[in-house]
């Protein structure tokens, strides 16, 4: 089994070991389904060979003159009731086919992506979300078609294709066989090459749906900067080439279809069969009944040469669609969810042990070590880019270290169930996330027990949020847009805020939480959060003096390695790179400053 | 079953249309494809005759064998199926050929312009309009489109062949013929009665499926909140919900889409019945000879075949039309921003005057009551106040992303609706609160205001920041890959990035809506000299909770509830002790060490 972050409660488990033992895996979830929709099938063939054969007997006993009327109105009837028949059957095998080709559909759709939950986060980062959206909803449609009709056509064309045959050999003549025979051995010969010409174009198709759904998406979600530089032709033209070069793989798939041999070769089957059979005719081996007949059963084949094309396009087109599925089931991810690790409250001792990690390629971060005890804060420092949010993301192995190891309690992060240890740890991110969902919903997303109003307003109002969301008509019942669009960034902070107080984490990691905040607000904040803090350990990015002053121990961060750590007065006295942050402000500050508050 | 419709409602903007007006536009779709198109009739006419040739052959075939079994008649007929054949397959070729290409630049022509559509919304239309959505009706539901032209392309076909063999029928035996073709209008009304379903179930359907695409959208790209607060189940349960609901929905179109051709063919057989019995008395009587026979019945295959396609159509169709009415329903939502004069930009000033303005993105809750503010041109102005106050809306209204409802905001004097907007737009720079980078280079990014500007001025720009140290930091410099979003560079970087795209952009107004909220103060002090060269000599905005990035505006405005409570300099908001004064004084008790210590000892 591969690694992954999360695994639903009950799960069914399939083979991916490749494409079409996946496919069967599914199908035979509902074997019940495969078999009688299968027999419903195949009555439906048996009953659809009885109609030529009745027809032929019937001219049979009209050419040797013996029909009367209640011959002929058996046979009329005797074609009426397998037609009905044949119907119902149908019926019922189309009803099956497609409710295995629905619940596949939503099977794989619901595997693909509890998968995607379970990936790491170094997956996401290099996956568009445009494609993930095609492979789960198109992508997976495709496995719909490819079942039913695809499938249905499929297994419709084989016995359509041999019954015919057979029964020729079987109810007229053996001797008529090898002009039906050699067809369908060439019939066999061109689809192979007809298959091997459609297989790289629906892949192509398939892979080009997805990056044509990517850069849509990317040019819906960053909207704002597309108007903002009236760059609306740029995405035109970037949309147009995707589009256009989706139409050309269409077009070429559709020539490729066009060119489909069997078509022809079945009228070639025809007309040799014809004089074939008529020679036999002329030579006394054959009646004319039987003429009729064994023409009647060659024209049987033309429905299913017709249909091989749109059959096996169908199929070939969702099995490329499942490749692209399939590849995001087995791709490795590196961090396990470690159900059988550690799972405890969490104390809230934290310890880098000579940490490096790398996002890919060089160090982010560089031989960090350093001791956070139970209920410190503990603030970062450095510049843009010098690895502050990086550190906190393997706090809570969002990211895996690349060397050395992040002791929680003691105990190696990679120890820990997943499930104890980020239920114990919340964090404010700088780049905020909120669901298209109520401002309830989004603060009281962190918690799993079912949470009251007055707990969801007790922690809006510490994050200074009550009020403006009681401003709103519907108050907390507002539909936020999506990702909190329709929020001002500094509202969009404090609803966040409010869902990490509300998580009530043993570890909370606050990443540059107020940026977008103004003061007087975040001097309200900070009071609440001193309440909230206590008994806590706390990372706290920030650039806020205030906030850096008042930590326990503040690590410097510079390039990706810790220059210096400890208390304020400590790095005061002697690292010159923190002094280097103070004084530059400091100067700055004095200088604009009138003397009265200088002096207060 | 109630239910399975829960939320499957239309959305704001969607419209219904006649099944006419829809066809109508279908039609004009179509019209720059009427060569391929001609041809393609052209091919599937003659493709007919020829398929209804080679039965007649054959039955012929045998009568004149049966009558007079020569070899010469034999290989003239042999010969004659297969040249026929030949062509017929040549011409299906050509046919389906020739359908892609006409199919391909149909759904290119549609996608480009739902894509345009959706581009030229203004910004109000995406807040609640989930990208997932939206995405959905301009990749898929196009493709729906695309359905009804091969599907029309078909009937063609079909009636044609329906119309033939239905002549051939009637030209072998008019009795039996007429009882054949009274079959007919049984298939139609079966059919009518399946389209409103069709119609009904189709469409919802396809809203169902924008729905998870919403889901999968949101999800995954929220997918890193999901992780920090251990929240897969939660987010799963929802999904389960959602897909389990997409599966009712599809079933119920499944089980309508599967009942057409089992109905029909069963009918079918009826007629078949029918024939078989008059027919084979006709012939046992002398009144029709084998031949005949064999080939009326094989004519009726041929006629009942492409008869349960015109009647399936109906029904397959109106999934197309479903399709159309949501693609055409984005494209013909109305924006709330309208222009109503296309002057050119490109000398802008810069002055900008809201008199009296009125703004609310919902009727509910007004966001600017009563604003009005002038600013000359080459003045910089800063935005202060609480969050929520308003300011990103105000520089919203200026880059014209949202429509107010009340007052007059004049550009150098004229209404802002009297400009063509991107060139307005182009002559204005925002950096926004929260910058967003397209996946690609950190170059391409920069150079996304001005594709074609060369290397050097990228540098340059990006020199004019903090001396582009931060540039160095990158693992490949300008080559650096940004990722989906820039999520692959720290929030300061993206925000650097935003803002050199700005600065190489060197736009008339410049505009910064807490731009450089998320870089560390020592970068920050670095790029002042940069960002105050560029506002020296231009109109300016900026917005700013960090107040020393302020100070130098020509003129402070402080703002709260959408109202201006205080203005003028810094000098002079602080001696006046008001609003200002005390968040200065809060900011400052934030950022200065001494103050910090004075409170502590
Ligand atoms: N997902 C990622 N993939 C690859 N590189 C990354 C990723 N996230 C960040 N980086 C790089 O790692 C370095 C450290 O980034 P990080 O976000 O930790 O910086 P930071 O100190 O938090 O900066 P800021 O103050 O701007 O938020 C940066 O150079 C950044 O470009
Ligand atoms: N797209 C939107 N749809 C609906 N309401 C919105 C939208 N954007 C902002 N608002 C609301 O308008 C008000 C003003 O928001 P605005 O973004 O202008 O504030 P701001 O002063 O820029 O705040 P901040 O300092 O937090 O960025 C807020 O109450 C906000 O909830
Ligand atoms: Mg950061």
């Amino acid at each position: 089994m591969n690694n992954r972050e999360f695994t639903p409660e009950s799960e069914y488990t399939y083979d991916r070991s490749s494409v079409w033992r996946w496919l069967v895996s599914h199908a035979m979830r509902y074997p019940m389904h495969v078999v009688v929709g299968t027999l419903f099938r195949a009555g439906v063939v048996v009953a659809a060979v009885q109609v030529p054969k009745l027809m032929g007997d019937a001219f049979d006993a009209v050419a040797q003159a013996n029909a009367e009327a209640s011959v002929l109105l058996g046979f009329g009837l005797a074609i009426l009731g397998i037609s009905v028949l044949r119907g119902a059957l149908q019926l019922l095998a189309n009803y099956t086919a497609e409710i295995v080709a629905l619940r596949m559909e939503r099977d794989v759709r619901d595997e693909l992506y509890v998968n995607l939950l379970g990936k790491s986060q170094t997956y996401h980062g290099q996956q568009r979300v445009g494609d993930i959206m095609a492979r789960a909803t198109n992508d997976v449609k495709q496995l719909n078609y490819m079942v039913n009709p695809g499938l249905l056509l499929l297994s419709e064309w084989l016995v359509n294709m041999v019954a015919p045959i057979a029964a020729i050999g079987i109810f007229l003549s053996v001797d008529l066989l090898p002009i039906p025979v050699l067809f369908l051995i060439l019939f066999l010969i061109a689809l192979r090459g007809y298959l091997r010409r459609l297989t790289p174009v629906a892949g192509a198709l398939r892979a080009q749906f997805g990056a044509l759904n990517a850069t849509l998406t990317e040019s819906i979600a960053g909207i704002e900067v597309v108007k903002s530089n009236a760059q609306e032709e740029q995405e035109h033209n970037r949309f147009r080439v995707k589009a256009e070069d989706y139409r050309d793989l269409f077009v070429k798939q559709g020539k490729i279809q066009a060119l489909y041999l069997p078509l022809l070769m079945f009228s070639f089957c025809l007309a040799l069969g014809l004089a074939h059979s008529l020679y036999l005719y002329t030579n006394g081996a054959l009646t004319i009944g039987q003429v009729i007949t064994f023409m009647g059963f060659l024209a049987m084949l033309r429905f299913p040469t017709f249909v091989s094309i749109f059959a096996f396009s169908l199929v070939k087109l969702g099995t490329a669609g499942a490749e692209r599925i399939l590849a995001i089931l087995n791709a490795e991810t590196e961090i396990d969810e470690n159900r059988a690790g550690i799972e405890q409250r969490i104390e809230g001792e934290v310890v880098f042990d000579n940490v490096s990690f790398a996002y890919h390629g060089a160090n982010t971060l560089k031989n960090i070590s350093f001791q956070a005890k139970p209920g410190e804060t503990i603030a970062i420092v450095g510049q843009t880019g010098s690895g502050k949010s990086t550190l906190t993301r393997l706090i809570n192995r969002i990211y895996e270290v690349s060397d050395g190891r992040v002791l929680i309690d003691g105990v190696d992060v990679r120890v820990w169930s997943m499930e104890s240890l980020r239920s114990q740890i919340a964090t404010i991110d700088q780049d905020v996330f909120l669901f298209s969902r109520t401002l309830a919903e989004n603060i009281a997303f962190g918690v799993r027990r079912p949470v009251n109003r007055e707990e969801i307003e007790a922690v809006a109002k510490q994050a200074q949020a009550h009020d403006f969301i009681m401003s709103f008509k519907d108050g907390y019942d507002t539909v936020v847009g999506e990702r909190g669009v329709t929020l001002s960034g500094g509202q969009r902070q404090r609803i966040a805020i409010a869902r990490a107080f509300l998580a009530d984490p043993r570890i909370l990691v606050l990443d540059d939480s107020t940026s977008a905040i103004d003061s007087a607000t975040e001097d309200q904040i900070q009071r609440a959060l001193r309440n909230i803090l206590h008994g806590r350990t706390t990372f706290l990015i920030t650039h806020r003096l205030s906030q850096i002053r008042w930590a326990d121990r503040i690590l410097v961060l510079r390039g990706g390695e810790l220059e210096d750590q400890g208390t304020h007065d400590e790095l005061m006295a002697r690292s010159p790179a923190y002094r280097n942050i103070f004084a530059h402000r400091d100067e700055r500050y004095t200088a604009a400053l009138p003397a009265t508050l200088v002096g207060e | 079953m109630g239910f399975v419709m829960d939320g499957l409602d239309a959305d704001a903007y969607d419209r219904e249309y006649s099944d006419r007006a829809l066809l109508r536009r279908i039609i004009t779709y179509f019209r720059p494809q009427a060569r391929p198109m001609l041809l393609v009739a052209i091919a599937i006419f003659a493709g007919a005759l020829t398929d209804t040739a080679v039965p007649i052959l054959i039955s012929r075939g045998i009568d004149l064998v049966v009558a007079n079994p020569a070899t010469q008649i034999m290989v003239l007929l042999v010969i004659a199926i297969l040249v026929l054949s030949s062509v017929s397959w040549g011409l299906n070729f050509l046919r389906q050929w020739l359908s892609a290409v006409a199919i391909g630049n149909v759904t290119l022509q549609i996608r480009e312009d739902a894509f345009n559509a959706t581009m030229g919304h203004d910004l109000s239309f995406f807040d609640d309009q989930p990208t997932g959505k939206l995405v959905s009706r301009v990749s898929s539901d196009t493709d729906g489109f695309a359905e009804t032209v091969s599907l029309t392309m078909n009937l063609i076909s079909q009636v044609m062949l329906v119309v033939l063999m239905g002549c051939v029928l009637l030209v072998i035996n008019w009795q039996l013929g007429l009882i054949t073709i009274a079959m007919a209008p049984f298939v139609a009304a079966i059919s009518l009665v399946f389209r409103r379903i069709a119609r009904e179930t189709s469409l919802h359907s396809r809203r169902i499926m924008a729905q998870v695409n919403a889901h999968i959208e949101e999800s995954i790209s929220g997918i890193a909140v999901a992780k920090v607060f251990r929240q897969e189940k939660a987010v799963h349960d929802d999904f389960v919900r959602i897909n389990r609901q997409a599966y009712r929905v599809n079933f119920r179109q499944g089980i309508v889409l599967n009942t057409f051709f089992p109905v029909f063919n069963a009918t079918a057989g009826i007629g078949t019945a029918i024939v078989v019995y008059f027919g084979g008395l006709n012939t046992a009587s002398g009144a029709m000879s084998v031949g005949d026979w064999y080939l009326f019945i094989q004519a009726l295959m041929f006629f009942w075949f492409p008869l349960t396609q015109i009647a399936s159509f109906w029904s397959q169709f109106q999934n197309g039309l479903s399709a159309s009415e949501r693609v055409f329903g984005l494209i013909d939502a109305e924006p709330r921003v309208v222009q109503t004069g296309d002057a050119p930009a490109d000398d802008l000033q810069g002055g900008f005057e809201f008199r009296d303005v009125r703004f609310s993105y919902q009727p509910t809750e007004t966001v600017l009551p009563d604003f009005s503010l002038t600013i000359p041109p080459g003045e910089s102005v800063a935005l202060v106040g609480h969050t929520g106050s308003g300011k990103t809306s105000i520089v919203r209204l200026v880059a014209r992303f949202y429509e107010f409802q009340e007052g007059q905001l004049l550009v150098d004097g004229r209404d802002i609706r009297a400009f063509n907007l991107p060139s307005y737009r182009r002559q204005i720079g925002i950096v926004p609160q929260s910058p967003f980078l397209f996946s690609g280079t950190v170059g391409e990014n920069i150079r996304y205001g001005r594709p074609d500007a060369k290397e050097a001025d990228v540098l340059r720009a990006v020199e004019h920041i903090a001396g582009g140290n931060w540039l160095a930091d990158l693992p490949n410099g300008l080559d650096t890959d940004v990722g989906e979003r820039g999520g692959r560079l720290s929030m300061g970087q993206r925000q650097l990035v935003a803002l050199a795209r700005v600065m190489l952009h060197d736009p008339a107004v410049f505009i910064l809506d807490e731009a450089t909220a998320s870089v560390d103060p020592f970068t920050e002090i670095q790029i002042q000299d940069g960002v105050e060269a560029i506002m020296r000599d231009r109109t300016s905005i900026v917005i700013a909770h960090r107040l020393y990035t302020v100070q130098r505006a020509d003129r402070i405005l402080v703002l709260d509830s959408g109202r201006i409570l205080e203005e003028g300099t810094h000098e002079m908001l602080l001696a006046a002790g008001g609003h200002y004064a005390e968040l200065y004084d809060t900011y400052f008790r934030h950022q200065s060490l001494e103050y910090v210590e004075s409170v502590i000892h």
